[in-house]
Parts: C-alpha cells; sequence; structure tokens
C-alpha cells in the first residue's frame, strides 16, 4: 500500500548503491569483446527504445532484421521501455544493467555526455560511414563541449502548420495563414462556439516549452544563458509569449487539447476541434490511419516578427560506455544510422532522415505534406539547451500553465519560474 | 549451582534468537538498514550516474529545504490534501457502516459492493476517473445536466487537487468503513436497549452510544488515515505523468522525493526531505495520541 512508500524508496535507495556497486567492480575489464575470434556465437547486442505505434515497431524490427541477415555474427535484442523512459534508462546505467544502444533525446543528452556513461564515437567512424553527410545541427546536438561525438541522430521532426482544409474553404480561407497576425486573423473566422462554449478552437495550442521555445527567440529573447542558468523572464521573451497567451485568454479562439478532451494535439485536429494544429511529422501517420476522413495541408509555421521560426526534435542511438560488446554495438549503430539503414527506417515518412544524401533520395522536400517539415529544418530552433534544461523546463511549464489559465500574469508567472529554476540550478550544484 | 542455569540460559538465548533469525534478518535487511542509509545519505552528496561519488556536506540538505519553494508548495498541498480527505473519508466510512449494520435487504450485497473501490488497484481507478474527468467526460455531463458550471478536471491548476481529493476519498473511506463496521458489531445491544427504554430517537443513539463507544477506532482510522494522505503519490503521479503540474497543483511531498531522486537523481537531497517527511507524519501522530488520551481522561 501507499504506507510502504517511503520504505520502499529507503529500500531502493540502498538496492541502487549496491548494484553500483557491483557495477563498478565489473567495469574493471571493460572494453570491446575480442574482435577476431573464431567463436560461431553470435554477439547478442541489446537496443532499447521508446515504445511507438505498431507500425513503426514492424519497420524498425524490418531493419533490425535486414541488419542481421547482413551481419550473422550479431543477434540483436530489442527492448521497449514503455514509461518514464529518461528514468528507467538513468537508473540501469546506474546499475550497470543498460543496454549496448540506446534512443537518445537531443534534449537529454548534454547531461548523459556530462556524467560520462557514454562511448565517444570517434574512433569508430570509417570513411564509408561519412559523417559529413548527416544535416550539422541534428548532430551537433549530440556533441560535447570538446567537440567529440556521442550520437548519431536516427531521425528527426520539425513542427509545420496542419490546417484543415475543408474548414478552410467552409470559413472562406483560400490560404494557409503566413504571418502570425493572418494566423490570428484566421483563428478568429474558424473558431466555432455554442452560446459561450467553444466548440471548435482555430488553433490549437501546446503550453509547454518544447513547443514554445522557437516564440522565446521570436523577437530575441533567450531561454538560458552559458552557464546554464534560465533567462526567460525577458520582455523579448514575454513579447513572443504573449502572443500564445493572449490568444487563449483575451480572443478566446485557442485552446489546449485537454479543453476539448483530447489528449495532445494530433488528437484535437484529428477530431475536429481545432482548425489548425503545430504539430510534427509523428502527426501525420496518426491522422491519416485514424481520421481517414480529415482533409488537411501542412504550412511552414506563420513567421513571428517577421522571422520564419520552429522547433526541431532529434534523437539518436548511442552506446553505452560500459558496454561490453562495443564491436558489436556500433555494427549495429553503424548500420542503423548508416545511409542504408536510415534509407529503409525513414522509408514510410514516419520520421525524417537526418543524412542529406537519404533526404535527397527519398525526396520528401518534394511531397506535398512532409514538404513544410523539411523546409523548416533550416531555420528550426533546436529542442536543447545545456544541462539545466530538465529543471528549467519543469518550471516554465509549471508557471507557464498557470499564466495560460489565467491564474497570474505572463509576466509574473515568468518571473517566478525563472527565479526557482535558477534556486534549483544553484542548489543542485 | 549455577553453572547448569547459566548453561541452559545460553541454549536458551542460542535457540530463541535462531527462531528469530528469519525475522531479524527480514527486519534488519530490508527496514533498519535502509532506514540506517537513507539518514546516512540525507547528510551526504550522491552522484550515483557515471563517476560514483558520496560527498559529506553536514546538513546542507536540509539548509537547501528551507529555499526550496517548490517544497513549500508540495508541502501545502500536501496538508490541504489531508486537512479535506482525512475528515471526509472518516466520516463518510463511519456513515457507511452506520448504514450497513442496520438490518436492511440485500445487507451482504451492500458491504461487497461498498468495498469494491478498495480492492481495484489505484493506477486503474486513476485511469478510470481521468476518463471521467475529461473536459467532455461524464462528471462535466452531469454537472451540466443539473446547471453546474464545468471545469477542466485535468488542466486547471485550481481543481486538479479537488479532483484526486474525490477520487480518493470515494476509493479509501471502505476500507475503513470495514473497520468501523467489524467494531459496530462490538457495541453491546444493551446499551441501545437501555437508551430506547429511556426515550431516546435514533440520532441521539447514534450521537450519543455509538460515536463515542468507536473512538479507540476513530483514533486509529484518522491516523492511518494521515499517513496514507501524506503518502500521496500513486494518483498524483498518473494524473500529472509524473510533474507535479498543471502549475505544481498536484505536487505532494512523495512525488518531490520522487522527482529528486530518480529525475534530478540528486538522491542525498531526496532522502533528507523522506526523512522530513517521516518527521512530519510522526509529530503529527504525537499529537493526535495526546488530544485522544486528554479526552479519555475527562
Amino acid at each position: 500500500m501507499k504506507q510502504r512508500f517511503t520504505l520502499t524508496l529507503a529500500l531502493m535507495l540502498a538496492l541502487v548503491t549496491v548494484l553500483s556497486a557491483c557495477g563498478s567492480k565489473s567495469n574493471t575489464n571493460n572494453g570491446a569483446s575480442p574482435s577476431g575470434s573464431a567463436s560461431s556465437e553470435p554477439v547478442e547486442v541489446t537496443l532499447a527504445g521508446w515504445g511507438s505505434s505498431p507500425e513503426e515497431q514492424a519497420l524498425l524490427q524490418q531493419v533490425l532484421d535486414e541488419f542481421q541477415a547482413k551481419n550473422p555474427d550479431v543477434k540483436v535484442k530489442y527492448e521497449v521501455i514503455a514509461d518514464q523512459y529518461m528514468d528507467v534508462i538513468k537508473t540501469r546505467l546506474i546499475g550497470n544493467e543498460a543496454p549496448d544502444v540506446f534512443y537518445l533525446d537531443a534534449f537529454e543528452a548534454p547531461a548523459l555526455i556530462e556524467k560520462d556513461v557514454l562511448e565517444p564515437l570517434d574512433s569508430y567512424v570509417t570513411p564509408e560511414f561519412d559523417t559529413a553527410d548527416f544535416e550539422t545541427p541534428m548532430l551537433d546536438a549530440f556533441k560535447s563541449a570538446d567537440g567529440k561525438i556521442y550520437g548519431f541522430p536516427k531521425d528527426s521532426s520539425t513542427l509545420a502548420l496542419f490546417y484543415n482544409k475543408k474548414m478552410f474553404s467552409d470559413a472562406g480561407i483560400d490560404a494557409a495563414p503566413a504571418t502570425w497576425d493572418e494566423l490570428l486573423a484566421a483563428s478568429e473566422k474558424l473558431t466555432k462556439k455554442n452560446g459561450k462554449k467553444v466548440e471548435v478552437y482555430g488553433f490549437g495550442q501546446a503550453p509547454e516549452l518544447a513547443r514554445q521555445m522557437f516564440m522565446i527567440n521570436a523577437f530575441g529573447g533567450k531561454l538560458a544563458d552559458d552557464q546554464g542558468k534560465a533567462t526567460f523572464a525577458s520582455p523579448e521573451a514575454e513579447k513572443g509569449l504573449a502572443l500564445v497567451i493572449d490568444q487563449h485568454t483575451k480572443a478566446q479562439t485557442a485552446g489546449q487539447p485537454s479543453d476539448v478532451g483530447a489528449g495532445w494535439g494530433g488528437e484535437m485536429f484529428g477530431q475536429q476541434k481545432a482548425a489548425m494544429v503545430l504539430e510534427g511529422n509523428w502527426a501525420i501517420p496518426y491522422i491519416q490511419s485514424n481520421f481517414p476522413d480529415v482533409d488537411f495541408g501542412t504550412a511552414e509555421v506563420p513567421t513571428v516578427n517577421g522571422k520564419k521560426g520552429t522547433m526541431a526534435f532529434t534523437v539518436a542511438y548511442v552506446m553505452n560506455k560500459n558496454s561490453k560488446k562495443k564491436e558489436a554495438a556500433w555494427k549495429l549503430l553503424s548500420y542503423l544510422t548508416g545511409k542504408e539503414g536510415m534509407k529503409t527506417w525513414t522509408s514510410k515518412g514516419f520520421a525524417l532522415p537526418t543524412r542529406k544524401s537519404v533526404a535527397a533520395e527519398l525526396g520528401y522536400d518534394k511531397d506535398p505534406i512532409r514538404g513544410a517539415l523539411v523546409a523548416g529544418g533550416s531555420y528550426a530552433t533546436s529542442w536543447q539547451a545545456g544541462t539545466t534544461l530538465p529543471t528549467i523546463m519543469n518550471n516554465f511549464n509549471n508557471q507557464f500553465v498557470a499564466a495560460y489559465s489565467g491564474q497570474s500574469t505572463l509576466s509574473d508567472a515568468l518571473k517566478k519560474g525563472q527565479d526557482t529554476a535558477n534556486k534549483e540550478i544553484e542548489a543542485a550544484k | 549451582m549455577a553453572k547448569p542455569n547459566v548453561k541452559r540460559m545460553w541454549r536458551d538465548a542460542v535457540s530463541g534468537y535462531s527462531f528469530m533469525t528469519p525475522a531479524i534478518l527480514i527486519i534488519g535487511g530490508f527496514l533498519l538498514l535502509p532506514i540506517a542509509y537513507a539518514i546516512f545519505l540525507s547528510f551526504h552528496k550522491v552522484n550515483l550516474l557515471g563517476t560514483v561519488s558520496y560527498k559529506f556536506t553536514g546538513t546542507a540538505n536540509f539548509e537547501r529545504m528551507l529555499d526550496d519553494p517548490r517544497l513549500w508548495i508540495a508541502l501545502r498541498n500536501t496538508v490541504k490534501y489531508a486537512l479535506i480527505v482525512v475528515p471526509s473519508q472518516t466520516i463518510l466510512a463511519l456513515v457507511l457502516a452506520a448504514i450497513l449494520n442496520m438490518k436492511l435487504k440485500y445487507r451482504n450485497f451492500f458491504r461487497v459492493a461498498f468495498y469494491l473501490p478498495t480492492v481495484t488497484s489505484s493506477a486503474v481507478l486513476v485511469l478510470i476517473f481521468m476518463w471521467i474527468y475529461n473536459k467532455n467526460g461524464l462528471l462535466n455531463y452531469f454537472l451540466e445536466m443539473v446547471g453546474l458550471p464545468t471545469y477542466n478536471w485535468l488542466g486547471d491548476p485550481s481543481v486538479a487537487l479537488i479532483g484526486i481529493m474525490i477520487m480518493n476519498i470515494w476509493s479509501t473511506a471502505p476500507l475503513f468503513m470495514v473497520i468501523y463496521l467489524a467494531a459496530l458489531q462490538d457495541i453491546p445491544e444493551s446499551l441501545y436497549e437501555a437508551a430506547e427504554i429511556d426515550g431516546a430517537n435514533g440520532w441521539k443513539k447514534f450521537w450519543r452510544i455509538t460515536v463515542p463507544q468507536l473512538k479507540p477506532v476513530t483514533f486509529y482510522v484518522v491516523v492511518m488515515g494521515i499517513i496514507g494522505t501524506f503518502q500521496l503519490f500513486d494518483q498524483s503521479y498518473i494524473f500529472s505523468a509524473g510533474s507535479g503540474g498543471p502549475n505544481n497543483a498536484t505536487l505532494t511531498m512523495v512525488l518531490l522525493i520522487y522527482q529528486y531522486a530518480f529525475k534530478s537523481l540528486d538522491m542525498g537531497y531526496a532522502s533528507a526531505l523522506a526523512f522530513l517527511l517521516a518527521v512530519v507524519i510522526m509529530l503529527i501522530t504525537v499529537i493526535q495520541r495526546l488530544i485522544f488520551k486528554e479526552e479519555k481522561l475527562n
């Protein structure tokens, strides 16, 4: 029962240290497995990632099968971590039970790189692997301060404006908004109210930092400084974020998914409770398979303050520093992020390739729906900001919701969030 | 003379302790040792990920609490939660038990039916309630039907904690109801008969006989209720996906400990917070004991 929680916690703390003590002993004989040994037993490499749609899972399995067919000496054990991915990975890293190769979001990368639990990959790279082929900002997200590469991006996505074509033609709007003012005007026309209750929002928003960071940058604000301190309570940042808040609290032409009983933006859009949303690549197969009747188009995110902006999310494959099968792990990692593996993985459009050659071959820049997402890649703000981002994000989100629900003014909320975040960052040093 | 005695004492001691060994090992290994270790950790700055290190920092972790705004939010939420949930669930449990103790038709069916929420896993309960609390969900549907205002129960910071309160009262009250029910059977029937002869009505009998007779049980129920509410974790964890949001509205003490321990991997500070929570719960229990004892004397 819950009464036992403190006890269990104490127990876990004890267990964790015991495990880590065991771990440090076995670390001493770390290193690659003896290569070139003539054993016919295949080496088993574990690969871990978070769960995704069944279609994506099947596609990944296909890539893994192809890899194993080409490398009979390596056997891949694929694990799905269903919930709280980073908590599980960190705990398993401490206990020296971590998988050999695993997914890592760019947003968590600086912290893990700093803790020195990932294997630097520079020494494994061969000329055929062609590092220069990767999109530079995506690769930079997994580099340490001294320029070592700790992970290769497997795919990425930016945000684009999804709009419901039928609602647009019903409201007499013929083109997707290109500027934020046009977006506000269009939202006005698209919002449908029943008395005081909004039934369809013109624009569906996600009041969280991961989706709004580019709004902070739009007028020259910055999320954090070089020391990792939060700096988002500036007038410049407020100006951008006010566009989000005011549209919800004042104009009431925008709402969040939970306002209409949806779980996230893609669902809100699919259920036709929002005429426009900013979503990424992941929403395309979701809407197409769950809401086939919704006729939608995409466009680049409308310009704010005359400048283009959007968010970019990247995930890489990284190698565990304490892996005992580094040779085989690299074989897997280099196949998955190599030209061949990435081509299969991104062939169905669930995710966009991070290699220029693969992107050119698959031609997503000319795809009517994915073109807008590809175009965003050149000016997107990467979802990353140093090792303190998790703390900053937690405090920003909490306070931003307060402003979003009208409980406090935006400037008070930002100030409070920044102070709390900086206090916490200072205390954790 | 004394020799055989000593020998016998030894033999007794050896056999006694060997019988107790399993219990000592389990309690020592899984209760005392972890507690001692948590106290040890709370005076250290611990780094587990990467190079493992323990740095003695004295009372730094405890000083940090004073300046941690999120701790005060968590404490305030937890106290608010306990102040509303404990009395409500105790009264509800008592009333339900009193009703089920009457000679009703299908009494056993109701006893089982009322107990069901307690048997259900709390994770499942939360997920079902989140569906009920959905903006277009069941609860808002009923509120709208009777002309009351509707809320965004999951997203609005001002009502999110109330949502968890309702859920928890509903799911824990039956557990205490069973305890009350057992205690009610123990009240001698003669007391009620005597009161009836004196002309007491149903309400008076309940207020003057049932409630005072149940006092020791009430003490138990309130103490367990407070411990349970102070350790609220699973509901708010699932409700907010581990963040304690919206706007820290569902951030509880244990959730905060969890966040520091497993999200920030700051085991030292998390242990210090767990220590604080244990002290707070102990203090409240001692105070309650004093209050209940004092009234006993009167």
